[in-house]
């Protein structure tokens, strides 16, 4: 049974506990590691990987300390070259060539965002559950079958972001910048529209944005246009 | 009726009462020559004929982009003083959404209007010419160029330059390298991802000398009016026209790439040896070592 456990979700730090029972790992490492220990009750131990989707602080913050723990790192040569680190825990994984840790299978694939390489993830596992991860990409490429479980960035709605320009809150070239690299809300939607979402049976939307988002509006949009229950990755 | 004459009525009548709606609030004057009319007369003669490129399949902008952005690009033209009969700028749709694209001679004309500039000259500096300039408080002065004609050959461009002088004879000049241009023209459409050198037979090779001038003259216009004041409702507009062609291309992209490829993950029987922990053994040391066993194995 796949349990997702959020530690943490925005521009501040990103950092996922998942586990499908046998094999547990974490979905970036972007807040101290400290953080990430308090918010498992200190059982670490046990992870056995951490994936890494880009190099921006917000996902990697804690990458020497996880490695240091004995921890193996999955990111792609690009990220790997940006986070500036070098150990044999680092692992060199590649878009569209999957690789397994223990009950796992994951295919990376490529994201958009302005960075190096940077990757999501579709992982499945020996009870045949399918989870979709995907964060800092402003779309996404592909379509899946059969995922059970989503988590998707959400960053921003675009009439909020419109307001805030407007009003100074937001410089302008942010806005530019928030087009070509994050998730907007109506764009989460079409990307939901394309994908058969029978299996699912839970939808995380991931990394809101601070000041152009709304997490209540976001969550009944989705769950409103999907059917299903959706879970607001908490900052 | 026909459908689309339908959208004109509509839009052309929309944009026109706003037009109005402006110029009786006193935020905004046409010169003397400006017929806001004309504009859009000649403005709708051009959006009849166009067409939506390859990917839509080549149908009428009138009937594939939504009625909102033809408003708005008719009042970016209109509020901006341009005539697309003049080439002052260029309809473009980008998916749904029409775009009022300025030309460089748009630029150069709203420049004018703004800072009510006189003069906006460029020209090109090939390998052999004297160039000689001073910078006196972070401002290029007094720039002389010699050219002979020989030095003529747009394989051997150096650099160019803008002019942009005023009716007090102050002068505003703006410099590019060569490799300045270039980086430039890296940003647009037709260049590929580590493309470093116009390819030949491009309209940036072929017309070199006067894609120079059109980059160099865009940057100095664009660095002078975001320099000035922008409370008008003409940079508004500049800027907006800016704007919404950036975040067109971005949903254009978007609407082009995503969504679209079918990619799966096959789940692989694993090697039950390598994760099931034999019984009795403490978990923890166990762990251990076999993360440090374990590397990914690539399908």
């Amino acid at each position: 049974m796949l349990n997702i456990k959020v530690l943490a979700s925005s521009s501040k730090g990103n950092c996922y506990h998942i586990t499908d029972g046998s094999t547990p790992l974490l979905l970036e490492c972007g807040i101290s590691f400290k953080e990430i220990q308090k918010g498992l009750n200190f059982k670490t131990s046990d992870i056995q990987g951490c994936l890494i989707s880009h190099e921006h602080k917000d996902h990697c913050k804690a990458v020497s300390d996880v490695i240091k723990a004995g921890i193996d790192v999955y990111a792609s040569q690009g990220t790997i070259g940006a986070m500036n680190v070098s150990s044999h825990r680092l692992n060199v994984i590649q878009a569209k060539k999957q690789f397994n840790i223990g009950t796992w299978t994951i295919l990376p694939f490529q994201t958009e965002h302005d960075c190096a390489e940077p990757l999501g993830f579709l992982l499945t596992n020996q009870a045949g559950e399918k989870l979709l991860f995907a964060t800092d990409t402003y779309y996404v490429r592909y379509k899946f079958r059969g995922l059970t479980h989503i988590m998707i960035e959400c960053n921003y709605a675009i009439d909020i972001l419109r307001k805030n320009v407007e009003n100074g809150k937001v410089p302008a070239a942010m806005k530019d910048r928030l087009f070509k690299s994050h998730f907007s809300l109506a764009n989460v939607k079409e990307f939901l529209r394309a994908n058969d979402l029978s299996m699912v049976q839970e939808i995380y939307l991931l990394h809101l944005s601070d000041g152009n988002s709304d997490s209540d509006r976001f969550k009944r949009e989705i769950q409103e246009l999907t059917g299903k229950i959706v879970k607001i990755a908490g900052y | 009726m026909t459908n689309i004459s339908i959208v004109k009525k509509d839009t052309v009548d929309i944009v026109a009462a706003k037009v109005k709606e402006f110029q009786e609030r006193g935020e905004l004057h046409f010169p003397a020559n400006y017929s806001p009319e004309n504009a859009m007369k000649s403005a709708w003669l051009i959006l009849q004929e166009a067409k939506t490129g390859k990917n839509e399949g080549y149908k009428p902008v009138l009937e594939v982009c939504s009625k909102d952005s033809i408003a708005n690009s008719l009042l970016d033209m209109v509020v901006q003083g341009l005539n697309p009969a003049k080439k002052q700028g260029y309809f473009i749709a980008y998916g749904k959404q029409l775009i009022f694209q300025r030309s460089y001679f748009g630029t150069m004309a709203v420049t004018k209007r703004v800072t009510a500039a006189k003069d906006i000259d460029a020209s090109v500096i090939y390998e052999g010419d004297e160039v000689d300039y001073e910078i006196i408080n972070g401002r290029i002065k007094n720039l002389t160029h010699k050219q002979k004609f020989g030095n003529i050959n747009k394989e051997k461009i150096l650099g160019a330059y803008c002019m942009i002088t005023f009716s007090n004879d102050e002068v505003y000049t703006e410099l590019m390298t060569m490799d300045e241009i270039r980086k430039a023209w890296s940003k647009s459409q037709m260049w590929g991802k580590d493309q470093d050198t116009e390819r030949q037979g491009s309209t940036h090779d072929d017309f070199k000398q006067e894609m120079c001038k059109k980059t160099v003259i865009n940057r100095a216009c664009k660095k002078f009016m975001n320099s000035s004041d922008d409370s008008s409702l003409i940079m508004k507009h500049f800027r907006r026209s800016d704007e919404a062609l950036t975040e067109a291309e971005v949903e254009a992209e978007i609407s082009e790439n995503a969504n679209s490829e079918f990619i799966d993950v096959e789940s692989e029987p694993i090697d039950e040896d390598s994760i099931e922990l034999p019984e009795g053994i403490e978990q923890q040391q166990m762990t251990i070592e076999t993360s440090q066993q374990r590397k990914p194995s690539f399908a």
